[in-house]
């Protein structure tokens, strides 16, 4: 009997379930012409291109991941001293250690942390939150709370790290950065609202979502005032300890990271967060 | 089979592939938790078949996320046939993971815009396709089915769109004359060798970052774009979500150059959606692809 195949059918693919003879050909891989499969293991396909890896430059145009920047940018004023910085310290750890036992988030998401006192400084570069990333100790430092270096130091690092993840072949979200601090900027008013100006310009592409934090004796509105959106300012409530709000900011701050990596793919540019316990929303009604 | 046509006298041994293709670094491999929706949304749905000298493969393969989280699947696909005007009909939907139920969303969508296709066709050769007709008819099947679940019956568009918003891609492919018609950022390529040309949907750049939001049903059910384009024997016409088009990147790299050395002839429906399944690090959304062949050439 003859059978006419439909056009589209390949000879060969049959994976004939019959007795076993160990010398016939298994089902066909996908990759695999049919006829050339006799016997051979299963494997995975060959990768059809090469993969650059962090520190080299992908060829042009080729794309090998996608990723979330994240800033924490954390005050390390003399005020901080004692419980609060080291609950900011041990939150960083949990941060880091949830997030690299997590299969899937921690090659969503690139860390940065940069922390600010007199003066701004990058304490780590955007990092992969694996388990053995060393973390800086963050310790109470200088005199002065200085905003204006900090926002300037995130003006002239993100626009550097985005560039720098494109280069090595990743499509990157929007950054979103995660401010926390305990005081008042010890400087000139205008001097700290032309930096945040400037990270906030339109024009500026890289703008990060800027998520803000104020502890201790940090005023709600200069909170509410960096925050890129109103339902991002957030304040701890009034009797609340700092040290136990920094310790649930911290926790926030990890399942905003799990959420928005979650929804990379979905193309928005907002960031997930719910508020942490202990914390007001600065826009949300007086009740 | 052999070179007389007879199936060739061998006893063959199963041995199952085991592992996801991988397409570059593969992503961590982990157990899929089911998914526990209501109605039942299986992990991977495949389809294929021929039709009026058209060859079409379908699959819809849920996220590595969901699968490690249990979500449901929220994307989904539809293929229909108009036998009358010898039409193949596809539809692909990506529903918003912010909405709660954007998995039924997508389901509904898909199946209610086939089927307004359908009845546009049964008027006949002169009755022109109104996409925006079909649109809203299918945004209107998400308030409808908004206002049955919550019980308000005044239920309006904004309420469905928190918990039923979706994407919706259709096409119309009848000989090589294809049309295709978009709410939000699911992409159709017209892919020719190992060039993939976007017609619509494809997911927008701003600042030079990845996302910027999406048009979703039933809110965006206005801003249809529409597409035609002439499909060539050789050419394969893809109609995908966002969880491809992303890692597809408009088709240049290595995700590009497997699927257009892949896709070069229709595959096996399963090795089909077990290609779309492919592995590769960072990149965990839903994955849904319609590919349409012409077969008539030969």
């Amino acid at each position: 009997m003859k059978i006419k195949l439909p056009s589209n059918m390949r000879a060969g693919t049959s994976t004939g379930a019959g007795t076993p003879d160990p010398a016939e050909p298994a089902t066909t891989p996908l990759w695999e012409p049919p006829t050339t499969s006799v016997g051979e293991p299963v494997v995975p396909p060959p990768v059809a291109a090469p993969v650059a890896g962090e520190g080299e430059a992908a060829p042009a145009g080729t794309v090998i991941g996608q990723v979330l920047p994240m800033y924490f940018v954390g005050d390390e004023s003399h005020s901080m001293a004692g419980d609060p910085i080291g609950a900011v310290n041990q939150g960083l750890i949990d941060l880091r250690d949830e997030v690299a036992k997590h299969p899937l988030i921690g090659k969503k998401v690139r860390f940065g942390i940069i922390t600010f006192a007199e003066t701004a400084q990058t304490r780590l570069e955007l990092s992969e939150l694996s388990e053995d990333l060393v973390l800086p100790t963050l310790s109470p430092r200088g005199r002065g709370t200085s905003y204006a270096s900090a926002l300037e130091a995130l003006r002239q690092t993100i626009p550097a790290d985005v560039a720098l993840l494109k280069s090595n072949g990743y499509q990157v979200h929007r950054p979103s950065v995660f401010f926390l601090s305990d005081g008042l900027p010890t400087e000139k008013a205008e001097k700290w609202q032309a930096r945040l100006a400037e990270l906030k310009d339109p024009s500026f592409r890289e703008r990060p979502n800027i998520l803000a934090f104020g502890v201790g004796e940090a005023d709600p509105e200069v909170i509410g005032r960096l925050a890129s959106s109103p339902r991002y300012g957030f304040m701890m409530a009034s009797g609340a300890s700092t040290a136990g709000a920094i310790a649930e900011f911290a926790a926030s701050m990890l399942n905003s990271m799990v959420a928005s990596a979650e929804r990379l793919d979905r193309g928005d540019h907002t960031i997930e967060f719910e508020k942490p316990e202990g914390f007001v929303q600065l826009d949300a009604p007086l009740v | 089979m052999t070179a007389a046509g007879r199936p060739a006298p061998v006893r063959r041994r199963v041995r199952l592939a085991r592992g996801p293709v991988t397409i570059g670094e593969p992503a961590a491999a982990i157990e899929a938790r089911l998914a526990a929706a209501e109605p039942y949304r299986p992990d991977t749905i495949a389809d294929g078949g021929s039709a009026f000298g058209l060859t079409v493969r379908a699959a819809s393969v849920r996220g590595l996320y969901k699968r490690y989280t249990g979500g449901p699947r929220q994307d989904d696909i539809c293929l229909r046939l108009h036998a009358d005007s010898g039409t193949l009909i596809a539809a692909v939907a990506d529903g918003v993971s912010g909405a709660v139920r954007s998995d039924l969303g997508a389901a509904l969508a898909v199946r209610y815009a086939t089927a307004a296709v359908a009845r546009f066709l049964d008027g006949g050769p002169s009755a022109s396709m109104d996409w925006a007709a079909v649109f809203e008819q299918a945004a209107w099947a998400l308030v409808e089915e908004h206002r049955r679940a919550s019980g308000d019956g005044e239920a309006g568009v904004e309420a469905a769109s928190s918990s039923l918003a979706t994407t919706l891609l259709v096409a119309v492919v009848c000989g090589s004359d294809v049309e295709v018609a978009a709410v939000g950022d699911s992409p159709a390529f017209v892919l020719a060798g190992k060039e993939y040309d976007a017609l619509v949907g494809e997911p927008e750049h701003f600042d030079g970052l990845v996302g910027g939001g999406v048009d979703a049903l039933p809110r965006s059910a206005g801003d249809v774009r529409v597409a035609s384009c002439s499909l060539d024997p050789g050419a394969v016409l893809l109609l995908c979500t966002d969880g491809l088009a992303m890692p597809l990147a408009g088709g240049g790299g290595d995700v590009g150059a497997t699927l257009a050395r892949e896709l070069a002839r229709p595959p096996d429906i399963v090795d089909f959606a077990r290609l779309l399944d492919f592995s590769r690090s960072t990149y965990d959304d839903d994955r849904s692809l319609i590919a349409v062949w012409r077969s008539d050439e030969s």
